[in-house]
């Protein structure tokens, strides 16, 4: 089987030498014309995104939480969508992968669709499928256009497609290498039966999501065709060869200008499926020479029998998001942007499993690798005259990735997330500013909540309050951006089924930046046989839809649970209230910095309490009219300080007692060695 | 050079003395230690019970707070003015982060080859 080894796929990451052909054609393109064109592929790319998001039935495709991009006939990335960068820089190993194994054997033509969702050979997690299709012109290979878009099915063991209990793939449902699944521009039935076979939990939503994948690289394959046939094919090979080498001149030029250095950054995860365990997610060290970057993993815990593993490819997915968001924001989505960053994974870790190991659950451990990116260029970046102000700590990432399955009030099966919870996470606060309330996903940045009477109708709940969540976010000089909580009732059906991933419950997932602090985890929360819909329908006067009232008041009657954000699959009866929270941003800098009227804001916009007002921020007001006093406060805020020189010890004294505790044993089963997390034996599935 | 053209801004708080390779707390001016070790050796540093930063809204075992069990945040004060410079959430006992190694000799190397000006405390790449 020719499964890429590591090494293909890290040299498959990185693009190609121009051939004199591409070099021929570049150099026939005048300026003025290249921005244009540059600024087509934009259009080309918008397009395609607004086809996807109204093709696409799932909660991730209606949230534009997918990924259109368009790459060289060679198979580098060349241009992405505003949307999950992690997809579109890894799509060059799919690419590259069928033209090395299946240009002869079943050959690769005009009006091939191409696809695949399997993380082994360049994915990121079998629910992400994408498809792919060669842009042949008059005969000749321009591109090829890619449509990626994570759907909430793959008849795995457990409805969603994440199956929190998987600990091999086997377990996983769908897992399909590249393969032709169509011709002449044709999806073909048989393998459509097949895949539907997987996604029958949801049919309509599975079947109408691969539809949109092919509609979509199909409608940027159109585009770039005419393209081809107004300004000629040369125009497009020199194009897209341009936009390459500008691309990753523009790269260097951001790297060169960082000082030299090694930059460290780790963190921690608190659940490995159902389990409550710690491992150290991420130890990075990121060594930085001239125009070079080199990410090391060496330190992060083993891989586990769990599916929280992420293939190497798919931690490089998580570290785009990052760079495309803060550090190569006005550069093209290219793979050459990636040219002077190599990467190393050390085997058997959870950022470089074995073949068979289960990673449906990778996004919780990858997406710790882009919040340790984050927190190690912070440090690289911030002496930097033009690139301070991208310095920001890591996003919201810890939130609740409920699953809603079972039919729905139209007799539909239906099986998706309730994605309000992936789209209002928090913005980690930056160096200039407080992080955006509700900013995104942290897996893409542009995803937008879905309307919520949309989602109403569809799924078999009621949404009964939507708003941001007091006291989600870290504090700090430059608060973190608040999180949002959702609360879910089912409704016109006799029950469902709902299960839920995710990690954060324990463990605050992102480290705050230059003193802050970080964010509040979250539970898992449910209330069974609930009171809330008769009294909604008796119109209660005192009924309280206010999130903090009801859960410190308890002001729902019925059977509360407060547990691990990641739960298995229970039946929920008509009346049962489930609750979604998205995780704030961890703070920036010094609470005791932090602008006092900009506190007392804080307050009136109902983002934090008046005990984090005065017990962290350790202003003084009068509770009533919010009236500062201005004396009283700076009174405060230097008694902190001096208690902070009277508790604090010199760091030698300090770590002579701190390196002697250790957390419990049953805590560290999956940890590897304490405190280097090294393996402790074979892991056997 | 000047002193002031000597100055670098690597964190929000830490500045950097190229000459004299130390760090320096930008806020009251109180130096650290060397800038080729790990400026938190140069901290007062603080055990925090998360639960005091992240209140438990409820009593029951996931509560919107931090397990002090599993997790204590380690915090950083500068010893002249208690300011916080960094925070840390680890499990009890596990080792801090040496997060920054600057390599200070590269660094006046591009200097003085004029790769880099420092413009109002930070690095700029000549054109």
């Amino acid at each position: 089987m020719p499964i890429p080894t590591l090494a293909e796929k890290l040299e498959w990451l990185k693009p190609a030498p121009p051939t004199e052909y591409e070099q021929q054609c570049a150099a026939k393109i005048p300026q003025g014309d290249y921005e244009i064109g540059v600024q087509i592929t934009n259009d080309i790319l918008d397009e395609s995104m607004e086809v996807f998001v109204r093709a696409s039935r799932s909660y991730f495709g209606v949230s534009g939480d997918s990924m259109v991009a368009i790459f060289t006939a060679n198979g580098d990335l060349i241009n992405g969508a505003c949307g999950t960068y992690l997809h579109a820089i890894i799509q060059p190993i799919i690419i590259k992968f069928i033209k090395k194994y299946y240009a002869e054997n079943p050959g690769i033509r005009d009006g091939d669709i191409w696809y695949t969702n399997d993380a082994l050979y360049g994915g990121i997690h079998n629910p992400d499928q994408v498809a792919i299709m060669p842009v042949f012109y008059k005969g000749q290979l321009l591109a090829w256009t890619t449509a990626a878009l994570h759907t909430t099915e793959t008849g795995a063991t457990e409805p969603g497609g994440m199956p929190v209990s998987a600990k091999s793939r086997f377990e996983e449902g769908l897992n399909l290498p590249p393969i032709k699944i169509g011709e002449n521009f044709e999806i073909k039935n048989d393998f459509l039966e097949m895949y539907c076979a997987y996604g029958m939990r949801a049919p309509a939503m599975f079947v109408s999501d691969l539809r949109a994948r092919c509609t979509t690289a199909d409608r940027a394959r159109v585009r770039v065709l005419e393209l081809a046939e107004k300004r000629g094919p040369e125009f497009v090979v020199g194009l897209l060869r341009k936009m390459s080498d500008t691309a990753e001149a523009g790269a260097r030029k951001k790297i060169r200008a960082l000082p030299d250095g090694v930059f460290r950054a780790i963190t921690f995860n608190d659940a490995m499926g159902w389990t409550p365990a710690l491992v150290r997610s991420c130890f990075l060290t990121v060594t930085k020479r001239g125009e070079r970057l080199v990410f090391d993993f060496h330190g992060t815990s083993p891989e586990t029998p769990s599916s929280y593993n992420v293939h190497p490819q798919a931690v490089v997915g998580h570290v785009a998001n990052f760079m495309y968001e803060y550090m190569f924001h006005d550069l093209p989505i290219s793979s050459s942007t990636f040219a002077p960053i190599d990467f190393i994974f050390p085997e058997g870790s959870l950022v470089y499993p074995g073949k068979t190991a289960a990673t449906s659950c990778c996004v919780y451990i990858g997406m710790q690798a882009r919040n340790a990116t984050q927190s190690a260029f912070a440090k690289m970046v911030f002496s930097n005259g033009a690139l301070w102000h991208q310095v920001a700590a890591p996003p919201g990432s810890q939130h609740t990735s409920q699953i809603c399955a079972g039919v729905s009030q139209w007799n539909l099966s239906v099986s998706d997330v309730l994605s309000f919870m992936l789209n209002t996470m928090g913005q980690g606060g930056r160096a200039g500013d407080d992080g955006m309330d509700s900013y995104g996903f942290a897996w893409c940045a542009f995803g937008r909540a879905p309307d919520s009477e949309q989602v109403e109708s569809e799924l078999p709940i009621t949404i009964t309050l939507s708003q941001h969540w007091k006291d989600s976010s870290g504090p700090g000089l430059h608060r973190g951006g608040s999180g949002a909580t959702q609360h879910w009732v089912v409704h016109k059906v006799p029950g469902c089924v709902s299960m839920c991933m995710g990690n954060g419950s324990k463990v605050p997932l992102g480290q705050p930046l230059f003193g802050g602090y970080a964010s509040s985890p979250i539970p898992g929360i449910s209330i069974r046989q609930a009171d809330l819909l008769k009294e909604m329908a008796e119109g209660d006067p005192n009924l309280t839809l206010d999130f903090r009232s009801i859960v410190e008041k308890g002001s729902i009657h019925g059977q509360w649970s407060y547990e691990l954000i990641a739960r298995g699959p229970k039946p929920y009866a008509e009346g049962d209230v489930l609750f979604g929270f998205s995780g704030g941003g961890p703070g920036y800098g010094d609470p005791l910095e932090r602008d006092p009227a900009l506190v007392l804001e804080d307050l009136r916009k109902q983002i934090i309490s008046d005990w984090t007002a005065q017990n962290i921020y350790r202003i003084a007001y009068d509770p009533e009219r919010r009236k500062l006093d201005a004396e009283k406060t700076k009174e405060q805020r230097d008694q902190e300080r001096r208690a902070r020189l009277a508790r604090g010890k010199p760091y030698a004294e300090f770590e002579k007692a701190w390196s002697a505790q250790k957390p419990p044993e049953e805590i560290l089963q999956w940890y590897g060695s304490w405190p280097d997390a090294r393996p402790l034996g074979p892991v056997v599935r | 050079m000047s002193a002031e053209t000597e100055r670098i801004r690597i964190t929000e708080y830490l500045d950097l003395d190229l000459r004299k390779e130390t760090w320096i707390c930008n806020r009251c001016e109180r130096v650290l230690g060397p800038a080729r070790e790990n400026y938190k050796k140069g901290c007062l540093v603080y055990d925090r019970d998360p639960r005091e930063i992240h209140q438990p809204l409820v009593s029951a075992a996931f509560n919107f707070s931090p397990d002090p069990v599993w997790v204590r945040i380690v915090e950083c004060y500068c010893p002249g003015c208690g300011t916080q410079i960094e925070t840390e959430y680890l499990p009890p006992g596990h080792p801090f982060t040496h997060d920054i190694e600057l390599d200070l000799d590269g660094l006046k190397e591009r200097l003085r080859k004029g790769e880099y000006v420092i413009r109002n405390r930070r690095l700029e790449a000549a054109e």
